[in-house]
Parts: structure tokens; C-alpha cells; sequence
């Protein structure tokens, strides 16, 4: 009977959590509960073990080799202990202090492959979205399915790879597909069922505003949403970017700024409705998606307090916009070797210099195909008040060709290519645009790794050459590294299990658990027993 | 009420050893009429060594194989019209049009039971599901409802022929894999006791879902005493405990059971 009563005890205190909208409001702390932290995008938390002075003593805790994994890029969630990976149309609940598996749920029937970027949580489910759109919700604790709707034919060039972002009742989902033409879109579906509350298009039908801006191919014009977006919440906005016109390299077919491609778009919440834009690259040629963080902070600009949103992005410029009215306040040069254009003007939009368009004999131009930087998170420290951003020095070639547009050839219109350049994290004051430090890393210019920064004055991040790094937040001196030899392409998080905190992040086949070290302690093997 | 009318559905990883290589093109495969035709060739000639639902006998099991490389049409084919040298499998004279008849019953009966037409009533087979006297619900779970220590079974219609339910229901140890459904009793040194389903373990670390469905992340160093079953949780009294309508009754709503149900796939308005 005492046996009974106790399990009962320990059976009640379990049942009680869980992650509440309130929860994920307020960012992270033991737990890391949306893709990026926190809704205003910062990646930042407030876990303090770890700290410049003894991140010298990090160790590996833990792997969990993902089965068939070949390239992870999804930042995983932790909450009460049990980390939530994902693969592509797989989720993974390990047991966050072990590197356990708890449960497994892969969907066989889906449809296609591509990346996966994360999960969602809210309540007791589990949210992710599969290569052919559908959202699926599973039990957090067994894994068990609860539903699985489609949002989107994949038949129309859609797929899906974003984490969702749940806000309130609602599960924010994105789009993918735009390098073969698709048409973009962002819904709010139903986080009890499934169930489509809205959806708005980020390229116009005919006749709708900014459909003038296109001389042709709107209908599969891209814009794909394939990163998740961040949330403001005194003001009910989300905040999400689009991704670049199709056909990527070939302008000729689609004359005109390709409104709302390469853009930042701040939606209600409620109903989807448009609040405001800003396109960073009109009438893009150069596969600059606009798919990096819009970070949400507030801050003096110019002598006046200013709720901005800050955004690193892929065409080479570091772009200040006021997140109320999304008034351009500032665009700097992130990269040192920017090429296309000779500045952003006031009205925040690109100087172009002539003449940098793909050609059918190819084009060089700075930066790259793979952009100043790309969809790897950034992390915004307010006790440094720096912003930390992976970028990448780099020139490509850009080629343009006849051929005939045919949508879901995956016919880009050209092609681009490569060559030599350098990832640098650098360390970046928003108010003034300038560089407080930067950490050059040796590579090939692959490898795409997020940071995540704490309390404890840390910020990590991988390397280009596959080495998880911790450096000093405030000067970007290296406190560890570790040799994880293999392409990393994910962001890390930090999270804390019994009062330890850990840092884990994802290379291209496995998830690595670190912290700090402690010597082993002997283990004496409980009694074990088969019975009937 | 040690561990009650718990009803773990025991889904063997076997389920796997039937599993078909659908590559084959013949249009018989997958035809409904060929499918019928075919199942009335099975019962006049194969029931008796095969079973009446393919589940076995004097010969082989058709759908729980226990080869595990993948079944294939045109292998079925010649195994019909040649018979197997050196086995009591006879060759047929079955013209080629009839034979391939049997082969899309026989594909359709060692696919997913979701593709079959199941006999039974699923809606009473439900009330059976959720009700007491079966007590499924208090371990398994349907599209979120019911239980979490047993397999989720929303799409047990979709995953596994009808064969491997029905097993699964009537002798729920039979060929269990059982590291990841263990029944499991835990003592902590602390003197707690978890009793449930051991999702893992090793000599380090062991994670359980008890019998309220809520997890457990042991470290070994914590744990005094750990027992573990030797068969399933789940009773193994259905024969018994349900009588003859209401175990088909039961088997027709599990093979109904589809996690993504036909037609139910959305056009989006993408123009």
C-alpha cells in the first residue's frame, strides 16, 4: 500500500508540466522550447555555469547517432530533461543527460526528402512538419501520433523544412521549393487539430498589389518561407522573411522588383494580414534568399529609444529597420567584398552597380551564391549587447541560361559556383553597425553553424573546419574546442538537466551533448532480475 | 491488479519479415476484381497448408515470414506455377492471367490491412476498443486519446497486414522483440517504485513510460532493484476474454486505423 501511494506521489508530480505559450514567452532557461530560444530570436540564455573561466574543462557527455542521417541542420528543443531532434520526416525524444533514445517516430509514407530544421512544443505535442506538408502531432511523452494533416500539395512544388513556431494556439508553418518554382506562402494551422486558420502569399496573384511587379512567372514565383520567423508580442506580429524569385539566375522572364521575394514581411498574428515589408534584393539574381534571423530588440538608434528588428543578410548588407512601421533606418556592409552594389540608399534600397547579372559565360560576383551569410541562427547577447553572426567572405560565379523556364524541373535559369573565401564569426555592435571583434576559422567555406551565447558570457559556435568552438563573448578569444570531423551545417543550444548545464548541437550524422567535466563515479549495478 | 487488464499490443519488429516489395507492374496487382478472384483460388487450394488467412500450418506463414529479405511478385508467381523442389509445395496448372489473380490476393493479404477489406463491423470493433471489458484504451492510444505505456496504434491499419494484428492481439509474447516494451518494476534507492515499460535501458541509464504514461529518466546509480518480465504486459486472455464477433469485430477497426487516411490529401490553391 506504501508502494502503491508513493508511485501514485511520483506519478502526480510528473503529470502536471506542461509548455505553456506563457513558457516559451519567456525564453529559455533549463529548457530551450522554440528553434530559436526565444520568439524575439536571440539565442541567447540565461544559464551561467559555463563561463570564460572554466570553459577550458568542456567535455563530450554524450552522442546519439541519427539513423541515415547525412547533413542535420535542425536545432533541437529540450524540455524537462528530454531533447526533441529531428531528421527528415523523423522525430527523435533522447534522453537529454544520457543521449538515450526515449522514442522514435518516423513517417514512412512521406513523400519526398530534403532537410529538416526542428520541432515545435506546446501543451503535451510534439510539432513537426514533413517533406511533403504534412504537420504532425505526437504525444511528448510516447511519441504517439495525434494527428497528421497536410497543409500543401507537394504535386505544386512545396515542401516543407522550417521548425514550425507555435504562438498562442496557433502553429506557424512556412514553404519551401523556390529554386524550382513554387509559390510561396506562411499559415497559422491549428495547434488542437490541425486545421488552417490562415494563409497569406508572399508572391501576388494577378491583379493583387505588387502583381505589377512581375512581367511574368508570378504564379511560381518562389518566395518560399523556409526558415521560421520570430514574434513580437506586445504588438501580435510575426515576422518572417521570403526567399528569392524563380528562375533563381534568370531575370529576363520576370521583369520588375518580384515583390514580395528577398523580403521581410511583419504579419498579425490573428489573421495574417500584412502590416508591413521591406525587400532587401529587388529583383534578385543571385539566390540571395532573405532567410536569415529578423531579430527583435530594443535599442537607441540615433539618439532615440527604437523597437528595431536587426537583419544580417545574404546579399552582403546589415540592414536596421524600425519593426513598427518597418521604416529603413540603416544598411551597413557586413561582408569586407561586396561587389553588385556600391551601398543601400536611403530608402534602403540597393545602388546597384551595373553589369552584375548572371551571363550565359559567367559572372563574378561578391558574395557568393551561398550569400554573406545564410539561415544559421545568430545570437543577440544583452550583456555584451553584441550580435554574433557566421559570415562568409567569399566570390562566385554566376552563369545565366536560354533555356525555357519549366516549373518543377528544378531549373534554376543558370547556375553559380564558388570558390576559396573565409567563414568569420564576427561580433557586431547594432548600434553603431561596427565590428567588435571577429573570429577568422580555417576551411573550405562549407560549413554553416548558428551560435547560441549565455549568460555565463560564452558564445558557441562550430567551426568551418567541423570543430564545436566556445569563445569569449565580450572579446572572441577561444576558451575550447573539439574535433567533431564532420560537415557542420546546425545551430547549437544550451540547456541545464539537475542543475548541469549543457551545450549540444547537431553535426551532419549525430547530436553531441557537452559540458563541463566531472570525473566518473564508480557504479555499482542495481539488482536486475527476469521474472514472471 | 499488478498489472491489470493491460493491453500491450506486443508489434513485433517481425512484422517486418512479410514485408512486400511493391515493384512489381502487373496490372493484376492491386486490381480489386483480381484481388477477389484471387481469394477464391486461395480458398479452394491453400487453406490447408497455409491457413485460411495466410497465417500457416502444415506450411509456411505467408505473412510472417521469417526470411528477412523482402517478398517479391514475380517470386510468388514462380513459387505457384513451379512449386518449391524439395518442399510439399506443388506446382499449379493455373492458366498465367489466374495465377497472377493469386498473387494479388496474396500481396493484398501480407500488405498493410488498411488495403483489405477486413470483415467486420469497425464500429463495433470501437466500442470494443474503448470499452472496459477489452480494456485496449487504458494502454494504447488512437489519435491522442488513451493510453501512452502500450504502442500507439493510429496507424496500426496502415503498417501491418491483418495477420500480424491479429497475432499481435491473441498471443501478444509470441516472437516479441522485447528490449524498448519490457514490463518493467522499479525500486530507487530512495524507495519509490515506478512500474511501466522500460522504453530503454542500459547499465547506465534506464527510460520508462508508467502506467499513468508519464517518463522516467533513471540513472542506474539511483536504482536499487529493477525486474523485468519475461513476456508482454499485455494479458494474454483475448481468446477467452472477448468472444468470436467481438475479436473480429476488434481486428476490423485496428486494420482501419490509418494514419494518413485515402482522400483525405489537400489541393492547395496554389494559382
Amino acid at each position: 500500500m506504501t508502494r502503491f501511494a508513493l508511485t501514485v506521489l511520483f506519478v502526480s508530480a510528473c503529470a502536471s508540466a506542461q509548455v505553456s505559450f506563457e513558457d516559451i514567452s519567456k525564453g529559455p532557461s533549463e529548457d530551450w522550447l522554440t528553434y530559436a530560444g526565444s520568439y524575439p530570436g536571440w539565442r541567447y540564455s540565461p544559464l551561467r555555469q559555463i563561463t570564460p573561466s572554466n570553459a577550458k574543462l568542456m567535455s563530450a557527455k554524450w552522442v546519439y547517432r541519427v539513423p541515415d542521417a547525412r547533413g542535420l541542420r535542425m536545432s533541437p528543443l529540450v524540455y524537462k530533461g528530454v531533447m526533441y531532434a529531428t531528421n527528415t520526416n523523423a522525430v527523435y525524444a533522447i534522453d537529454a543527460r544520457s543521449g538515450r533514445l526515449v522514442w522514435q517516430y518516423r513517417d514512412v509514407r512521406a513523400k519526398g526528402g530534403g532537410v529538416n530544421r526542428g520541432a515545435a512544443i506546446l501543451g503535451d505535442r510534439v510539432y513537426f512538419t514533413s517533406s511533403d506538408n504534412y504537420l504532425t502531432a505526437l504525444d511528448r511523452r510516447s511519441g504517439a501520433l495525434i494527428f497528421s494533416r497536410q497543409f500543401a500539395d507537394v504535386e505544386k512544388g512545396t515542401t516543407s523544412t522550417s521548425a514550425p513556431l507555435i504562438v498562442k494556439d496557433k502553429v506557424i508553418v512556412g514553404s519551401a521549393g523556390g529554386d524550382s518554382g513554387m509559390r510561396g506562402f506562411i499559415a497559422a494551422l491549428s495547434a488542437a487539430n490541425g486545421d488552417e486558420i490562415w494563409r497569406t502569399w508572399t508572391v501576388p496573384a494577378k491583379g493583387e498589389p505588387g502583381s505589377e511587379t512581375w512581367s511574368g512567372f508570378a504564379e511560381w514565383g518562389g518566395g518560399a518561407t523556409w526558415l521560421s520567423g520570430t514574434f513580437d508580442r506586445e504588438t501580435n506580429t510575426l515576422y518572417w522573411t521570403t526567399g528569392n524569385p524563380w528562375p533563381d539566375f534568370a531575370g529576363a522572364p520576370r521583369l520588375g522588383d518580384n515583390l514580395y521575394t528577398c523580403s521581410l514581411l511583419a504579419l498579425d498574428l490573428d489573421t495574417g494580414k500584412w502590416k508591413w515589408h521591406f525587400q532587401f534584393t529587388p529583383h534578385d539574381t543571385h539566390d540571395w534568399d532573405a532567410q536569415s534571423w529578423p531579430i527583435l530588440l530594443d535599442m537607441e538608434f540615433r539618439g532615440r529609444m527604437r523597437k528595431v528588428v536587426l537583419h544580417a543578410n545574404r546579399n552582403g548588407f546589415f540592414y536596421v529597420l524600425d519593426r513598427i512601421t518597418g521604416e529603413f533606418l540603416r544598411g551597413t556592409q557586413l561582408i569586407d567584398k561586396v561587389t553588385w552594389a556600391s551601398g543601400i540608399d536611403d530608402k534602403g534600397r540597393p545602388v546597384l552597380i551595373p553589369g552584375k547579372d548572371p551571363t550565359p559565360e559567367g559572372n563574378w560576383v561578391c558574395p557568393s551564391v551561398k550569400g554573406a551569410t545564410n539561415w544559421m541562427g545568430q545570437s543577440y547577447n544583452p550583456m555584451t549587447g553584441l550580435l554574433y553572426v557566421l559570415t562568409l567572405e567569399q566570390c562566385g560565379m554566376y552563369n545565366s541560361s536560354s533555356q525555357e523556364p519549366v516549373p518543377m524541373k528544378n531549373f534554376a535559369g543558370g547556375g553559380a559556383t564558388e570558390e576559396g573565401g573565409q567563414v568569420l564569426l564576427r561580433a557586431i555592435d547594432p548600434k553603431t553597425a561596427k565590428r567588435a571583434w571577429e573570429y577568422p576559422m580555417t576551411g573550405a567555406g562549407r560549413m554553416w553553424t548558428g551560435t547560441v551565447s549565455t549568460a555565463g558570457g560564452v558564445v558557441f559556435t562550430g567551426d568551418d573546419d567541423g570543430q564545436m568552438l566556445a569563445l569569449d563573448a565580450k572579446t572572441g578569444k577561444l576558451l575550447w574546442h573539439f574535433n567533431m570531423s564532420e560537415t557542420l551545417t546546425a545551430s547549437p543550444i544550451t540547456y541545464a538537466v539537475d542543475g548541469k548545464q549543457y551545450v549540444a548541437i547537431a553535426s551532419a550524422t549525430a547530436i553531441f551533448s557537452f559540458g563541463l567535466f566531472e570525473p566518473a563515479e564508480p557504479l555499482t549495478p542495481p539488482k536486475v532480475t527476469l521474472g514472471k | 491488479m499488478r498489472f491489470g487488464a493491460f493491453f500491450l499490443i506486443a508489434l513485433p519488429i517481425a512484422a517486418q519479415h512479410g514485408r512486400y516489395v511493391s515493384e512489381s507492374q502487373h496490372p493484376a496487382i492491386g486490381d480489386p476484381k483480381a484481388i477477389a478472384a484471387g481469394a477464391k483460388l486461395y480458398a479452394l487450394s491453400c487453406p490447408g497448408c497455409h491457413g485460411p488467412d495466410g497465417s500457416g500450418g502444415r506450411g509456411p506463414n505467408l505473412v510472417k515470414r521469417s526470411l528477412w529479405h523482402p517478398l517479391r511478385d514475380e517470386a510468388i508467381f514462380s513459387a505457384i506455377r513451379n512449386g518449391v523442389p524439395g518442399t510439399d509445395m506443388p506446382p499449379t496448372k493455373l492458366p498465367e492471367d489466374q495465377t497472377w489473380n493469386l498473387v494479388a490476393f496474396l500481396h493484398a493479404l501480407i500488405g498493410p490491412a488498411s488495403e483489405n477489406n477486413v470483415p467486420g463491423d469497425a464500429a463495433s470493433g470501437e466500442q470494443v476498443f474503448w470499452g472496459n471489458k477489452a480494456g485496449c484504451s487504458n494502454c494504447h492510444s488512437i489519435r491522442g486519446k488513451g493510453g501512452r505505456m502500450g504502442p500507439d496504434l493510429t496507424n496500426i491499419g496502415g503498417s501491418s497486414p491483418l495477420a500480424v494484428i491479429k497475432e499481435s492481439v491473441l498471443e501478444p509474447s509470441k516472437d516479441l522483440m522485447f528490449l524498448g516494451n519490457e514490463g518493467a518494476t522499479v525500486t530507487l534507492k530512495s524507495g519509490k517504485i515506478v512500474k511501466g515499460v522500460a522504453r530503454n535501458r542500459d547499465n547506465y541509464s534506464l527510460q520508462m513510460i508508467d502506467e499513468g504514461g508519464e517518463l522516467h529518466l533513471l540513472s542506474m546509480a539511483d536504482v536499487n532493484e529493477l525486474k523485468i518480465l519475461d513476456h508482454s504486459l499485455m494479458p494474454g486472455d483475448y481468446r477467452q476474454r472477448l468472444s468470436q464477433d467481438e475479436l473480429r469485430d476488434l481486428l476490423a477497426y485496428l486494420s482501419r486505423q490509418v494514419a494518413r487516411p485515402k482522400g483525405t490529401i489537400r489541393k492547395a490553391n496554389n494559382s
